[in-house]
């Protein structure tokens, strides 16, 4: 049986190697760029929540930079001290996980601010790959990802949960919309889309998947659901465990493919956008073959094209736009659900700043699913409730359910007093 | 006496080039296949990285520490320039002497803006918790080009001690930080160019704090 410190050495090897291969062709650019200027400071909302230097995005940054210079440059591995290469040790594992999973969300804002241009989110991913090689995942996090990969999504719903939810959100719409076609379809083979949802549109915000229904209903889509993989999250992706997060993809596409679609729609999720739409190819090492758009693009096409007639004196109340990190600053999401929220509510009023240069409500990069950090989390937040609060808007419309989530907890905490919903309950709220 | 001086310091910038580009081709590494369909040009993104992208309404760490960032930026023009003066002292002696001469009040604000820059780092707390002897080094370092620039008279020995002292310059580069000088343009592309082909950068409409 090895030894104690033989196991940790084992650990530490393996790490070693996760980072030479997790860095190539992308975080090794920018850990030789960083010069430590520190005018990143701002740009983060963590530090500007607590504005100690464990916060930095320079500090945090060179905390994994030191490990990537003790193996991968001349002066650290032979004069370590001289450039603050540090050994990737076990103990200096357990201390990362602080840095990276704790204290960051990978949100990119600081890239997107450096002087450098460097992308903070590049290096912290790539600290999240080598964490995860060696099962050093936050318990909460790790657990998410064995939920989805045990039972097809990450809140471990039994299928006839789904199946009971959808019948009775049908009969609800039935009775709303008084038509009795309309309905949420499960594994509907030959239909044009598959829509993927979150989980906890299922489980907690019922009234989400029903509004998608009858927006679907009403422009007269073929969509159906699948009964085993709906679930849009991909929690291999926050936790950076690269072989959990292809399986995930891979199951997902194939499912498509067994139920003859011609399209995957992803709902309102920000992670889950970035995930499937831009990193699932890579992990899958394949192109999809089939198209996949943000559920906020075919609005916007049922809009534009006239499939839905809308009228925006449906929602009076003053509404703002909270934007996604990885569905805006990573995923290029940022005009459809400006133009549709400006076609469905009556008074659509911006945050400052917004777009590209958004601040994260503080619950991106898996927080809300790490309960050691919710102080933290929720602290990280004052920023996006001071920008909520100047906006004067009784609803924030959120394309995303893990920041809806963050963002009702904010609204209780800073006593806000503002509705959070996605962008679909305002599109059907507003059909006529 | 100047011409091993001068061989010394051409083959130090070689070693820099050289090495420079070895450790760009390992960060490489290869390189990495996308195989997610396009949303932009990676090309667009690419050239709003490096134009827009850095003016100071689109830069936080421009907007809201100008000063600062000036300061920086002086103190690079007169580094580069005092560099680009070593390297013509060799080819092209009269353009290397004109250059430092002519450059002389610039090279002497750079050098103020360099030691406010070493003053800066020693006195904030976040910026020593990240800092390790070479950041300092590195400061150090180039306010010694700066300061031999300043002092440059011209005659064989005082050209003689900014060639040697350009070319251990030249030489340390691609060991420490000084390697930004390359990175700068390596990391600030493939962040443009990934970017870019989301969709992201250039945006279709830009709001700024």
């Amino acid at each position: 049986m090895p030894g104690r410190d033989e196991h940790a050495e084992r650990i530490a090897e393996t790490a070693r190697e996760a980072l030479a291969k997790s860095i190539r062709g992308l975080a090794a650019y920018h850990m030789n760029a960083c010069v430590k200027c520190g005018l990143c400071a701002e740009s983060c909302h963590i530090y500007q929540a607590e504005p100690e230097p464990a916060n930095h995005p320079g500090v945090k940054a060179g905390k994994v930079i030191s490990h990537y210079r003790r193996y991968h440059t001349f002066l650290g591995k032979y004069f370590p001290r001289l450039v603050g290469a540090r050994d990737l040790t076990a103990d200096a594992l357990d201390e990362l996980v602080d840095t990276v999973y704790g204290r960051c969300t990978a949100c990119g804002r600081c890239g997107l601010h450096c002087s450098i241009g460097l992308d903070v989110g590049a290096i912290m991913w790539a600290a999240r790959n080598v964490l995860a090689s060696v099962g050093k995942v936050p318990e909460g996090l790790q657990r998410t990802v064995d939920n989805q990969l045990e039972t097809g999504n990450q809140m471990a719903i039994p299928q006839d949960e789904l199946e009971s939810t959808a019948e009775w959100l049908s009969e609800d719409l039935r009775l709303e919309m008084g038509d009795d076609d309309v309905k949420v379809p499960i594994d509907a083979r030959g239909a044009r889309v598959l829509y993927l949802v979150n989980p906890r549109e299922v489980k907690f915000f019922p009234l989400s998947l029903m509004a998608a229904a009858g927006v679907f209903h009403a422009a007269g889509e073929s969509w159906t659901m699948s009964s085993k993989f709906y679930d849009v999250t991909n929690y291999g992706f926050y936790s950076g465990d690269d072989p959990s997060a292809r399986e995930l993809t891979r199951r997902v596409i194939d499912e498509a493919e067994a139920l003859g679609v011609e399209e995957i729609i992803l709902s309102e999720c920000g992670h889950g956008y970035r995930a499937f739409r831009w990193e699932g190819p890579n992990w899958i090492e394949r192109e999809y073959p089939l198209p996949m758009r943000s559920v906020l693009e075919l609005l916007e096409e049922y809009i534009e094209g006239g499939r839905i007639k809308v009228d925006p004196e449906k929602n009076t109340d003053r509404v703002t736009l909270h934007d996604p990190c990885n569905l805006v600053r990573w995923g290029g999401i940022t005009e459809p659900q400006r133009r549709v929220l400006k076609r469905v509510v009556k008074d659509f009023v911006e945050m400052t700043p917004n777009r590209k240069d958004n601040y994260c409500c503080g619950g991106g990069g898996g927080m809300l699913s790490m309960s050691e950090y919710g102080e933290r989390r929720v602290a990280s937040g004052r920023i996006k409730a001071d920008q909520i609060r100047a906006t004067g808007a009784k609803i924030v419309a959120t394309p995303c359910h893990n920041c809806a989530d963050q963002l009702i907890e904010l609204s209780r905490k800073y006593q806000l007093g503002v509705e959070i919903q996605a962008v679909i309950e305002l599109v059907y709220s507003a059909l006529v | 006496m100047l011409i091993p001086v001068k061989l010394f310091v051409a083959l130090s910038l070689l070693w820099a080039v050289a090495a420079l580009g070895v450790q760009v081709l390992a960060a490489w590494g290869g390189g990495r296949e996308d195989y997610s369909s396009r949303a932009g040009s990676s090309a667009r993104g690419i050239a709003y990285s490096f134009t827009v992208a850095m003016t100071p309404r689109h830069k936080e760490s421009v907007s809201r520490h100008p000063v600062k960032f000036a300061v920086g930026v002086v103190m690079h023009i007169g580094v580069m320039l005092s560099l680009l003066a070593a390297v013509l002292l060799v080819v092209w002696p009269t353009a290397g002497s004109a250059a430092l001469s002519h450059g002389r009040p610039l090279i002497a604000t750079s050098l103020v803006a360099g030691l406010y820059l070493l003053v800066r780092r020693t006195l904030s707390r976040d910026l020593r918790e990240m800092s390790a002897p070479d950041d300092y080094i590195a400061i150090v370092a180039t306010c010694g080009l700066l300061v031999l620039a300043c002092v440059y008279t011209g005659d064989a020995g005082s050209e003689t001690v900014y060639l040697i002292y350009a070319g251990l310059l030249f030489a340390y580069l691609p060991l420490g930080k000084l390697r930004h000088a390359v990175f700068f343009f390596v990391a600030r592309a493939n962040h443009g160019r990934r970017l870019g082909r989301r969709g992201v950068y250039p945006p279709a409409t830009v709001r700024t704090a």
